[in-house]
């Protein structure tokens, strides 16, 4: 085979996934492709098909249609127990009646390694974690984040090729969540092992992730860079479910040069073309994001519409205004914190961008 | 996790017209009957003198102490066959089991015959067991025997087979509890540290439902050592175990040696129970 050297280099590549369950579809054709030593985030809303993704690539759900690859080598009809994966439960799923100690070594013990090899790598892997403390006790008596620890050093401790970690720290304390973000993300530098994390929260994948999947009803939106998916969304939905953006829906009024003339209830918009060049009178949509918006008179080469401010959040960082578009939709116009306050509230402006920063959508929107 | 918590003074309140009940039903015939178990002489009143007469002529009869064994043995093969039997019944209804309707269908089909009365459903294996019963009708229509078999009624066979369905249930029910409190997750958690579905179970499903089959054993055992009336009914006069020896000497007014007798089993069945109690704490069953 001329291409096993390339498959060799991924850790996991999926093919056309497919998963019903009755009438309903949980996923419908997603494909990704995983290089090695990457973190990956599945994002999107609750139902979308994430978590099945995940367990399908653990060997928990027999997709319906599809290839599965870990490390290049074909797993889609095996076991669980024959795929180079562990998997990290959204409430950890520890054994209640196993010592911590016991816990972490199970998988070296399903491994069948020697007894002396299993007592010294728990207590390495239980001392990297900071939980040689607790391994005579059982888990009911450990708090969140120890739980935490003890099922992520369970799940390590075979140096899988894959980490599936769904929702991981979704069962922590707000304020617990962004050090372990940190310690997982450092984690996984070092490791050099794969993770595959499913969340819904998009601050956990766009600080964490690589690379980032946004699905959507079973399919994939769009996947990249975090700097790709916040800057260049490629559909509404994408661009509506990220933070900060601000969404038009319209006609294609006219072509220009490089430019779409996009006619919306709010007036005309000039959006830079994508790759494709869309027909007169199609339905369109683009957007824009929040940081690009400003207050300012009408001048040449800039969109502008007038809008009412209705509320001001101030995050210390950035000043995040709410401005009514008249259509019971917002709009959101971000500020640097430390600037002085440029509208007030009730305040009636005039807010534009430059034409360049508005983001043309692929497809019709949904 | 169980919490024990300091018992305020209501709990006490709340706690005494059962505690009254208790003394009055349980503990003072209880009481009465291990001191008539003592009573010597020749007159059966509570002037009688206090002596171990009757324990002494009791356990120096070979025949009673084979039938202690034999008792204990006999509860000890139902423990078996029912703790085996409920912990599938329980494990299918429970784990294999995925079509929910299905699944509530067969629990009540289960459970809906536990409704009638243990006597009832005792007397009920009479005409399934006897020389000319359903069971040896079968076997002579499908030609598996040429006569009917003789041991199913007024043998153990027979006494077995009744109480193993009658039984079944409380092997299996605090089973089905334990099964129903096993997160999926822990199941999947164990099948991705590469332990496939046999060392699932023993490593982690079996241990999770022990105390159900401990508590299910319990009351098996109970129930098994309390019988006297399957035994009278399926094994007639022929067959005596602990329990209806007591019948036995309650009808000769042998009040004196019922009494030996109901002590030594009201023994086994509280060291049984106290060496499951040693495996396995009861509170911890609520989770």
């Amino acid at each position: 085979m001329p291409e096993a050297p390339v498959l060799a280099q991924l850790d996991l590549e999926i093919r056309g996934l497919r998963k019903r369950y009755g009438g309903f579809v949980a996923v419908d054709g997603v494909s990704l492709k995983i290089a090695k030593g990457q973190f990956v985030c599945l994002l999107g809303p609750s139902g979308c098909g994430k978590t099945t993704t995940l367990r399908c690539i653990a060997g928990l759900e027999e997709p319906d249609d599809g290839d599965i690859l870990i490390g290049g080598r074909e797993v889609t009809g095996d076991p669980p127990w024959q795929r180079d994966i562990a998997m990290m439960f959204q409430d950890f799923a520890l054994f209640p009646h196993m010592t911590v100690g016991k816990q972490v070594g199970f998988g070296l013990e399903m491994l069948k390694r020697p007894k002396p090899e299993i007592t010294k790598r728990v207590t390495e892997v239980l001392r990297a974690f900071e939980i040689d403390r607790f391994a005579d006790r059982k888990p009911a008596s450990l708090s969140g984040g120890q739980r935490q620890r003890v099922a992520l050093a369970r799940a390590m401790i075979t140096e899988p090729r894959l980490l599936l970690l769904d929702e991981p720290i979704g069962a922590l304390d707000y304020a617990l969540r962004e050090a372990v973000m940190i310690e997982l993300k450092m984690l996984q530098r070092r490791s050099g092992i794969s993770f595959i994390w499913v969340t819904h929260d998009q601050n956990e994948a766009f600080s964490l992730g690589d690379h980032v999947v946004v699905m959507n009803h079973a399919r994939i939106e769009q996947q990249g860079t975090p700097e790709e998916i916040l800057q260049r969304p490629r559909s509404p939905f994408v661009a509506g479910f990220v933070q900060g953006n601000n969404v038009f829906h319209g006609n294609v009024a006219r072509i220009a040069g490089d430019a779409a003339l996009i006619a919306t209830p709010f007036g005309e918009f000039a959006v830079p073309l994508r790759d494709t060049v869309p027909l007169l009178g199609a339905i369109a949509s683009f957007s824009v994001r929040a940081e690009r918006l400003r207050p300012m008179p009408p001048e040449p080469g800039c969109n502008h519409l007038t809008l009412t401010c209705r509320t001001i959040e101030y995050f210390g960082s950035i000043r995040r205004y709410i401005l009514e578009r008249g259509d019971g939709e917002v709009m959101k116009l971000d500020q640097f914190g430390a600037e002085p306050a440029c509208l007030i509230p009730g305040e009636v402006a005039t807010v534009g961008w430059r034409a360049e920063d508005g983001v043309l959508h692929e497809g019709a929107p949904s | 996790m169980s919490t024990i918590r300091a018992r305020s003074p209501a709990a006490y309140w709340l706690a005494l017209p059962a505690a009254l009940w208790m003394i009055g039903a349980v503990v003072v015939p209880v009481l009465l009957i291990l001191w008539v178990s003592f009573w010597g002489g020749r007159a059966f009143s509570p002037a009688s003198p206090l002596t171990f007469d009757n324990y002494a002529r009791f356990f120096g009869n070979r025949t009673y102490l084979a039938l202690i064994g034999q008792t204990l043995l006999h509860a000890a093969t139902l423990m078996a066959i029912c703790g085996v039997l409920g912990y599938c019944i329980a494990y299918f209804l429970m784990v294999k089991l995925r079509n929910a309707p299905l699944r509530t269908a067969l629990f009540l089909a289960f459970i809906i015959p536990f409704w009638t009365s243990a006597l009832i459903r005792a007397i009920a294996w009479v005409p399934f067991l006897g020389v000319n019963g359903v069971i040896n009708r079968a076997l002579l229509a499908l030609g598996i025997t040429d006569a009917p078999v003789e041991i199913f009624l007024y043998s153990r066979t027979g006494i077995s087979m009744a109480q193993v369905s009658l039984y079944t249930l409380m092997a299996s029910g605090p089973v089905v509890y334990m099964l129903a409190q096993i997160a999926p997750a822990l199941r999947e958690a164990a099948m991705t540290l590469k332990a496939p579905p046999g060392v699932v179970f023993r490593r982690v499903i079996f241990p999770l439902t022990l105390p159900g089959v401990v508590i299910g054993q319990v009351l098996v055992f109970l129930n098994v050592m309390a019988d006297f009336a399957t035994v009278q009914t399926i094994g007639g006069n022929k067959i005596a175990l602990l329990s209806n020896l007591i019948l036995n000497f309650y009808e000769g007014a042998q009040l004196r040696a019922a009494a030996v007798v109901s002590v030594i089993l009201m023994a086994c069945m509280l060291i049984g129970v106290v060496a499951a109690m040693r495996v396995v704490d009861i509170r911890k069953l609520g989770g």
